[in-house]
């Protein structure tokens, strides 16, 4: 089967589907079937395992007038999919109104698909074992500190289609390629973990991972405790920034939250709500990144959105539901998975909101010259333990603890530290960016952000 | 389709994996519906209903293992799946260098059922949201709010096994879980807090005193009136009364995967090689168990077909055991534990929890505060994270202060963190309360294996040296 052949497949059941919803008597109906074909392996210090498979389902929803059912079923199998649209049909009839229910998507030109990379449908299982070598190339295997060294690689290629009783009938493509390390090391009564991850939509080479995982974890041995509380500037590496913004941001982006009045940005619309130097933008259509897509998962074409425009807060991040709650235009950022972080199984989850792809503007200076302009600091080289479980989404107040951070002290990097805590306001310290970076690259958040130095965070050991 | 077929094909995948070279055949087939509602501002938001039905077979070549899963329930759809299971075993198995083989063992023959009164299956959606709206009135009759969300989950269906061994197991899971939660907004404050918990039960449940929709939502409105009077919680590290929730979760997420055997034989858990070892102090007893005297959640096989059991990982403080699956305990001359899991056919079984909890002791709650004297005491979470060095943060969403022997005021939210194996050491007492509870909300994660049922709670436990975040 080729990657055509599967768009054509997706479209067939869904308008077919669509056609049972009118002979079951569904009044108005969307249906939204996904495949995914996909293959993983992963080495976990020696023990391999492998998995490959289809997960291929429906989701279902009726609307009675405003009243909304939904229902979903694993598989294409027409049974299935009838016994779903009942399910959904009942589950409609026996609901109260949703006064913000606009109707399904009408007919729609679909946006662009991003890179699509055929020779990922020649992969098994046995052709990507032979990439952990590569994986692993120049890690020291006697090296008696490393206590374990795992990888992962896993690849799919998927599509899904809309249909609709209003006229949409739509889909969109994906591939993808991922590659993983981790690590862990013990020395100087140390023990320290390291991770990397690569994800793209093609074939990728992944050389170098597993070296700089286990150099990032050595580096680490050897830590000092860090003495007493100080408020210090803090540097956030392009790969942990992007953790510190979406949790940040997590509520303040969403349109859902707008509408229930929940988003404490709700009246700041056109307002000043970070440093003049950050640009937001939530982007759907460059096509490399995976949230890339010619349709969100409700049928609107995807397209870019400027949330942060130096500074001043321009939009949020809506679906259909709650755009026409709004009074304003869907963004395309309807998506079918759990939370801000998407992940779970597609065709089971009703449409909620959730980002694309948002990439922060990159500014001038490297992380080198962030770390040379600071008298004393901390900078921030793995992610914190208690992003998105200790911070308040209301107030912007956090308080994470970091296990893999370096004291800097006048312009160089000093030492490892051992665990400190580093807390703060997300708000305050967006407002006050001391530096922004030029090195944003791909990483596996939501936000993809160049480094940031924070002036003021409240250290302690 | 009806059990004498579902055994027939699944005989028929191990038949086949077998002759085309696996070593071992484990097939199964779950055919599970799940729904839930999402009742926001008296408004239902969401409503769904989801069929997750197909199977999955694992194929086992000299100790490697090799999974494949399938939605088609037909002769075709099982022959491919097992076929490409087997594959994938016989191809990784050169590169393998950590082979977990295992003793044949007597086929099992066996069906279990919960006991349930009131089965979801046999109630309407209106009946569900009943339950429902009671809650939200009884939040609103208890307090002036602005939000009130209540969200009601269940899952139910059947799961069945066989494999090379010639054993055949049918058991049905159930939960069903209302969670309610508030939010007021009033003079620039803002308060939030819920209550409610899920349980392997029918609807019965919610008719015990405890966990009736007007209690839970009585609670939800009260607490949520007492949190806009929060004060900062005192940092640094202190003396924290965890409640079965609390300690429930810092048991399960920063100890219990530490012990799950597949970390353990890899060498990536701290606990590795450490059997008999004194982790904690005496008054530390940690069990996993597939069906417990206090509730929580049924589990009476794993998916490997081993009938799950009583597992002490620490008595008195010493470590004791390990979660393993049938390869992992062959690794390292255990017994199997009934701990190999997957979240749905679509994942190979790996090591997960069953219901964990910390063993009850002697104290009243009364006598534990008193024995606090100045602390926390910590009754809900929300949010936190772990890692494998045994570091914990978790988010105190519900706290008190104890002062003088005495809980007095509510706290703000505060981070609670610390690592595990430091902080066993520090355990000075556990209350002879106990409670489980199994979540249709929530659930276990890892290994890209998200919302795994399992039991947590316990009873509650004074710890010291815990460190309290504060808010800022």
């Amino acid at each position: 089967m080729s990657l055509e052949d599967l768009r054509g497949k997706l479209l067939n059941v869904a308008d077919s589907a669509i056609k049972y919803t009118r002979d079951l008597n569904a009044p108005s109906a969307e249906v939204y079937v996904i495949s995914q074909s996909l293959t993983t392996v992963s080495d976990e210090n020696g023990m391999i395992e492998s998995r490959d498979g289809i997960v291929q389902g429906a989701g279902i929803r009726v609307a009675v007038g405003k009243q909304l059912g939904f229902a979903s079923c694993t598989g294409f199998e027409d049974d299935a999919i009838k016994s779903a649209i009942e399910q959904a049909h009942k589950v409609a009839r026996r609901s109260p109104e949703n006064p913000m229910f606009p109707g399904f998507t009408p007919d729609v030109k679909p946006a662009k698909e991003g890179i699509l990379d055929p020779e990922i449908l020649n992969l098994d299982a046995e052709l990507l074992l032979k990439e952990f070598g590569v994986i692993s190339e120049g890690v020291d295997r006697t090296d008696q500190r490393i206590v374990s060294f795992s990888m992962g690689l896993g690849c799919s290629w998927q599509g899904y289609a809309i249909a609709t009783t209003e006229g949409c009938l739509a889909s969109s493509l994906l591939t993808t390629y991922n590659g993983n390390a981790s690590t862990v090391v013990m020395g100087e009564g140390d023990r320290k973990s390291a991770f990397d991850f690569k994800a793209r939509r093609e074939i990728i080479g992944l050389e170098g991972i597993g070296k700089n995982v286990v150099d990032k974890a050595l580096k680490g041995l050897g830590a000092k405790p860090f003495e007493g509380t100080e408020v210090l500037p803090t540097i956030w590496g392009p790969r942990e920034v992007g953790g510190f913004i979406i949790d940040a941001l997590r509520v303040r982006i969403l349109g859902s939250a707008y509408v229930e009045q929940s988003n404490p940005w709700k009246d700041s619309l056109g307002q000043e709500v970070t440093s003049k130097d950050l640009t937001l933008i939530d982007e759907g259509q460059k096509s490399e990144y995976s949230a890339t897509q010619a349709i969100d998962a409700e049928g609107t074409p995807k397209s870019s959105t400027t949330l942060i425009d130096k500074g001043i807060l321009k939009n949020f991040l809506f679906n259909r539901m709650f755009a026409h709650a709004a009074g304003k235009e869907t963004t395309g950022n309807c998506q079918r998975s759990g939370g801000i972080f998407g992940g779970g199984v597609p065709f089971e989850n009703s449409p909620n909101i959730g980002p694309n792809k948002i990439l922060v503007n990159n500014v001038t200076k490297t992380l080198d010259e962030q770390i040379a302009e600071l008298d004393r600091g901390i900078l921030i080289t793995g992610q914190p333990i208690g992003l998105f479980a200790s911070s308040n989404p209301i107030t912007g107040d956090f308080s994470v603890n970091s296990n893999e951070s370096f004291l800097i002290e006048k312009g160089e990097i000093s030492h490892p530290l051992k665990a400190v805590s580093i807390a703060g306001n997300y708000i305050d310290s967006l407002m006050n960016t001391m530096f922004i970076g030029s090195d944003r690259e791909m990483t596996y958040w939501p936000v993809d952000s160049p480094s940031i130095t924070f002036p003021k965070h409240t250290i302690t050991s | 389709m009806n059990s004498e077929f579902i055994f027939d094909l699944l005989h028929k995948a191990v038949k086949e994996g077998e002759k085309i070279g696996a070593d071992f055949i484990e097939a199964r087939y779950d055919d599970l519906q799940l729904s839930s509602m999402n009742y926001t501002n008296e408004i239902l938001k969401e409503s769904s209903s989801r069929r997750r039905k197909g199977m999955g077979v694992m194929a086992y070549f000299e100790g490697t293992p090799g999974y494949s899963f399938t939605p088609e329930m037909n002769l075709e759809g099982i022959k491919e799946a097992t076929q490409r299971a087997v594959k994938l075993a016989l191809s990784t198995n050169p590169r393998n260098r950590m082979k977990l083989d295992f003793e044949r063992r007597p086929a099992i023959k066996d069906k279990v059922f919960p006991k349930v009164k009131k089965h979801p299956k046999d109630y309407e959606i209106k009946d569900k949201l009943d339950l429902l709206k009671r809650g939200i009135a009884a939040i609103k009759e208890s307090a002036d709010v602005n939000t009130t969300i209540g969200l009601y989950g269940e899952l139910f269906g059947d799961k069945y096994f066989a494999n090379s061994e010639g054993s055949e197991i049918y058991w049905t899971p159930i939960v069903v879980d209302i969670r309610m939660s508030a939010v007021i907004i009033s003079d620039g404050k803002q308060a939030t807090a819920g209550d409610g918990m899920g349980q392997s039960e029918g609807l019965e449940f919610f008719d015990k005193e405890r966990w009736m929709p007007e209690t839970v939502g009585a609670n939800t409105g009260k607490w949520t009136k007492e949190f806009l009077d929060a004060v900062p919680a005192p940092t640094g590290k202190q003396k924290v009364l965890v409640s079965p929730t609390v300690g429930g979760v810092v048991v399960h997420e920063s100890f219990g995967h530490l012990s799950e055997a597949d970390f353990v034989v890899t060498g990536n858990s701290p606990i590795a090689d450490r059997l008999g070892e004194q982790l904690g102090s005496e008054h530390v007893t940690i069990i996993d168990e597939g069906i417990t005297p206090y509730g929580g959640w049924f589990y009476p096989y794993d998916d490997q077909g081993t009938k799950t059991s009583r597992t002490v990982l620490v008595e008195e403080g010493i470590l004791k055991g390990y979660l393993h699956n049938r390869g992992t305990a062959s690794k390292i001359n255990a017994q199997p534990t009934g701990n190999s899991t997957a979240v749905n056919f679509m994942y190979n079984p790996i090591c997960r929890m069953k219901n964990t909890y910390f063993e009850k002791g002697d104290l009243t709650f009364d006598e534990a505060v008193e024995q606090v004297g100045n602390g926390i005491y910590a009754v809900n979470w929300q949010g936190g994270q772990v890692q494998m060095s045994g570091d914990f943060l978790f988010n105190c969403s519900r706290g008190y202060l104890i002062e003088n022997g005495e809980i007095t005021k509510p706290i703000k939210n505060t981070a609670l963190s610390g690592n595990i194996l430091e902080l066993l050491k520090h355990v000075q007492g556990v209350t002879k309360n106990i409670q489980l509870r199994g979540n249709y909300f929530g659930g276990c994660g890892k290994g890209g294996q998200f919302g795994l049922p399992v039991g947590t709670g316990g009873p509650e436990v004074i710890m010291d040296q815990v460190l309290v975040g504060g808010t800022k």
